[in-house]
């Protein structure tokens, strides 16, 4: 099994915090895995609870018209490379 | 109000749909109405399923065993709420009487420049309340529709009010609360129903008429992150032409606490549930959600 970059693993380590995913080890999530729908399994008020965490911790906002979110959602790889790519903190 | 359709043979929803609308623009109110009884004896005749879910509702809402005469007046009600949409979208506003009850929060609201969540449901029409607020009084509101899932709708109703169809958050994706949660910081007033599961959303359990049912947890939980106030509304046909449209505060603000989270959100949801019961007996034929909604048929 693929392991996860420091970095994405602080991240996953923030959504399993973040989203009370009691029954998930951060380690466990694989990089690539889809978070929404099939894969993790999150929703709608997942994401919105997400990107308050992560403005909070990395002093930036996801916006809702940055066209690129279907992809920056799309796996703990996809979201760890957005974030490390505009985080302010 | 739309999804029922969605629900019903994709076929005859929007044969109904589209002979409804015309009959609207065509003939006029006074006709249309009268042509509303033959639509509703076609769909008793023809939809089990809507059926199936009326009797099942009525049960519980009657109180007793709901005969054809029940059935009859659940789905003409219906229908007469979508044959009216066609003149609120067309702006023939006039010619209704619409009584509004605790409508000054939702002033008071807007003064404060405040965004905030107005949950509405199933029960009765929206669309009167929608056409007040943005096309009469031009308040800053928003609505959250299932617009891939409603598509027959979009295109027959939605299209003939374009500035209603500009406030639409189309559901679409993970970022859609996000989109959300920005209008509401911006003062927006976002609309939402709070009564149908979406598959793969969160839910809680609830006693609605006595019985256990599933309900959305998610709006709470937005309005919750949100840190907004939650107004819920309700409009209610009351036959003829009159509709009573009801704003009362579910909650100024929804604080959970990490460790209470659950059963805090699950409490919340069930005074929005014992609201909506309380409307759904003062206007039991309002309840346009024809299907098992306890699951008790699911097996």
């Amino acid at each position: 099994m693929e392991a996860l970059s420091p970095f994405e693993l602080e991240i996953a380590r923030l959504l399993v915090e973040t989203l009370h995913l009691e029954d998930i080890q951060p380690e466990d999530i694989k990089p690539e895995e889809p978070l929404f729908g099939e894969g993790l399994g999150l929703d709608s008020i997942d994401a919105l609870e997400l990107a308050l965490a992560i403005s909070k911790t990395y002093g930036f906002q996801l916006r809702s018209d940055d066209n690129q979110n279907r992809r920056v959602f799309a796996s703990l790889r996809a979201l760890s490379q957005h974030i490390a790519q505009n985080r302010a903190i | 109000m739309s999804g029922d359709w969605a629900r019903l043979p994709e076929r005859g929803n929007l044969l109904a749909l589209r002979l409804i609308r015309w009959i609207a623009l065509q003939v006029g109110r006074p006709v249309g109405r009268a042509l509303l009884y033959p639509i509703t004896l076609y769909f008793l005749a023809t939809a089990a399923e809507a059926r199936r879910g009326s009797r099942l509702y009525l049960r519980r809402a009657l109180g007793r065993q709901p005969d054809w005469r029940d059935l009859f007046r659940h789905i003409h009600c219906f229908a007469a709420t979508i044959l009216d949409r066609v003149y609120f979208l067309t702006g023939g506003l006039d010619r209704f009487e619409i009584e509004i009850f605790g409508g000054q929060r939702i002033l008071d609201q807007v003064a404060s420049g405040q965004g905030c969540l107005l949950l509405g449901s199933h029960l009765g029409s929206f669309e009167a309340l929608r056409v007040i607020g943005v096309n009469l009084r031009h308040l800053p509101i928003r609505i959250l529709m299932n617009v891939e899932h409603n598509q027959a709708i979009t295109g027959l109703l939605e299209a003939l009010n374009p500035d209603l169809a500009g406030t639409v958050i189309p559901v679409s994706g993970p970022d859609t609360l996000l989109r959300v949660q920005e209008s509401m910081e911006q003062g927006f007033l976002v609309g939402a129903l709070g009564d149908r599961v979406v598959p793969g959303e969160k839910t809680v359990s609830c006693q609605f008429f006595g019985q256990e049912a599933a309900f959305p947890a998610g709006p709470l939980l937005l309005a919750a992150l949100a840190e907004c106030p939650v107004i819920l509304f309700f409009g209610l046909y009351r036959g003829g032409n009159r509709y009573d449209v009801h704003f009362e505060t579910l909650a100024e603000r929804i604080v959970l606490e990490p460790r209470r989270r659950q059963e805090q959100i699950a409490g919340w949801v069930q005074r929005y549930a014992d609201r909506l019961e309380h409307y759904a007996r003062l206007a039991p034929y309002n309840w346009f959600n024809f299907y098992d909604y306890w699951r008790e048929e699911a097996g």
